[in-house]
């Protein structure tokens, strides 16, 4: 019996780690051929590069601005998950605190927004940013992802009723004052929340392609995967160094990934089993 | 002096909830009651004068064979993945629940394709599936099986197929995570009594783990065909929508209308019917699911 169970997890072993090799298997492909000259690489696709060239990193590095599209990437991710989450934890606070009819109706009419694709409020926005010299801006592009705020109030609304608030009661009895409770007590108190909310709204601004490809025009305004996505162009022939550029906009989203992995399992689990 | 306190406290707390309250009518309730009214309008293209023009636009739209096409792309590619990701991420998770060594490699291996952009993830696959040599399925297929390139991104079947396909790759892994929560917070004992009532595996996994697993059925089919309705990136970065418009996606019709052609009112239209489609997806499925939840209890 005992050897029968041991005998199945090994199977289960060799058969779970080839899927996630065959999975896993495209960035393998692209990474290794990032270190590979055009030749080689036509040669034998799938190989392990001969010699570690660098070569394709400096030429992709030396003719495309990819810090540029990083800075400007890092710039709008970090101010529209900012204000994400200041403004949803704000409204949830305000929301939790005011248990009465009006409360309950706004929280029903915030939630038909979240039915709402950008597709749908793509073009009347776009016919304001040009009013407003907010097209070809990244503040214009913080502007859209801080629509993200009413999901991300949703999420911490959620969380702030599975917790005691007789602490809030206590400080409140003690004199302490709204806006002091609220930066004092609830955002400690709702700090676990507001780092998922924060992880899985950072993948979502950086990744994100349709925003950028509508509203964004010069170059220097790129974010690293419009970038990626306009040069390509002018590798067509060069693969090795096509595939460096997607290497290359890979890295950032990697590291936080590795980084910030047990968090955003814990997450998962978390916002699953509730919502 | 208590009153005074509380009245305060109203109204602070009122402030508080005031910035969302504006995002809310900025970016969400104009611009839907905006899209709404010039999709009843001629507004934009030639004309200068706006006037009503009652469906004319909807009509417009349905007599369009590149919004028909991305239209139905969009549809199968929504359901298609939708359905092929199901399938095959509830076993993957069943699986992922067993203790096996490598685990952890097992899982973060899974999900990582769901971290990159999809843009990315298309501009990946364009090499992995290209005709010459470095498209390395096609060299492989080659060597094995002496088979001329497979064109996996210019016919329109394969085209279609490769796109749903590369859709599957990239959530099948996040999904089976979200499957894997659930089956984690099933008690065991349910397990035990099924086997002190000496039931078969396959009856532990048909009448414990799958009816059990009903809720996170609707949540994940819920996000699966929502997030699948708006498809964009991946088809761009793939194909390009191509080959011809065999996998243009309602998204890149609504952005080619609406925006590079400025025929508003028509781009509009198309974005109200795209709402009004979101929105019945989104009761049928969680009436449908929900009911089905309650029955399987």
């Amino acid at each position: 019996m005992r050897r029968r169970s041991w005998v199945n997890r090994l199977a289960t072993s060799v058969v779970m780690i080839s899927i996630a090799c065959t999975v896993a298997f495209p960035f393998y492909y692209i990474i290794v051929n990032t270190f590979k000259t055009q030749q080689q690489t036509s040669e034998s696709p799938l190989g392990l590069p001969t010699s570690l060239s660098l070569t394709n990193y400096k030429n992709v590095w030396d003719n495309i601005p990819v810090l540029q599209s990083f800075e400007n990437t890092l710039r709008v991710t970090v101010l529209s998950v900012a204000f994400m989450l200041l403004l949803g934890s704000m409204a949830a606070y305000g929301i939790v605190m005011r248990k009465n009819r009006a409360s309950r109706r706004i929280h029903i009419v915030l939630l038909l927004a979240l039915a709402v694709p950008f597709q749908v409020t793509l073009i009347p926005i776009y016919q304001a940013f040009v009013k407003f010299h907010l097209v070809d801006s990244l503040n214009g592009l913080v502007i859209i992802y801080t629509g993200g705020a009413i999901f991300s109030y949703f999420l911490i609304q959620g969380y702030m009723q599975t917790i005691p608030l007789e602490i809030i009661e206590a400080a409140r009895i003690d004199g302490c004052g709204t806006v002091r409770m609220y930066w004092r007590i609830v955002i400690p108190l709702i700090r676990p929340v507001l780092v998922t909310v924060g992880i899985f709204q950072t993948i979502w601004v950086w990744n994100d392609f349709l925003a950028p490809t509508v509203f964004i025009i010069s170059p220097q305004n790129y974010t690293l995967v419009l970038q990626a996505y306009q040069s390509v162009g002018e590798y067509t022939t060069n693969w090795p160094a096509f595939m460096t550029l997607s290497v290359l906009s890979l890295i950032p989203i990697t590291i936080f990934f590795l980084l910030m992995q047990r968090h955003i399992v814990s997450g998962l689990a978390a916002g699953a089993v509730k919502g | 002096m208590l009153v005074s306190t509380r009245r305060r406290e109203q109204v602070t707390t009122r402030l508080f909830i005031l910035p969302l309250a504006i995002v809310f009518v900025a970016l969400f309730a104009i611009p839907v009651a905006r899209s709404l009214y010039f999709s009843f309008t001629n507004f934009g293209g030639y004309s200068t004068k706006v006037s009503f023009i009652g469906f004319a636009n909807y009509t417009a739209l349905f007599s369009n064979p590149t919004v028909l096409t991305g239209l139905s792309f969009t549809l199968v590619y929504a359901i298609g993945q939708a359905l092929i990701v199901t399938v095959i991420a509830i076993p993957l998770a069943i699986a992922l629940n067993r203790r096996f060594v490598g685990r952890n490699f097992v899982r973060a291996a899974l999900f990582f394709p769901a971290v990159p952009s999809a843009v990315i993830l298309g501009l990946v696959w364009t090499f992995i599936l290209a005709p010459i040599s470095m498209g390395v399925v096609n060299s492989v297929l080659g060597e094995l099986f002496g088979v001329g390139p497979v064109p996996w991104l210019s016919t329109n079947l394969l085209a279609r197929l490769s796109v749903i396909g590369v859709g599957v790759w990239s959530q099948v892994g996040w999904h089976a995570m979200l499957y894997l929560a659930y089956l984690q917070s099933i008690p065991t004992d349910y397990y035990d009594a099924a086997d002190v009532d000496g039931a078969s595996s396959m009856q532990r996994l048909f009448r414990i783990t799958v009816p059990l697993l009903a809720p996170a059925m609707t949540v994940s089919i819920v996000l699966l065909v929502v997030f699948g309705l708006q498809v964009y990136a991946l088809p761009l970065a793939l194909t390009g929508g191509g080959p011809g418009y065999a996998t243009y996606t309602m998204s890149q019709t609504i952005i080619q209308l609406g925006i590079s052609n400025a025929q508003y009112g028509q781009g509009a239209a198309l974005s109200i019917l795209f709402l009004l489609m979101v929105a019945l997806v989104l009761v049928v499925q969680v009436t449908i699911l929900r009911r089905r939840e309650a029955r399987l209890r």
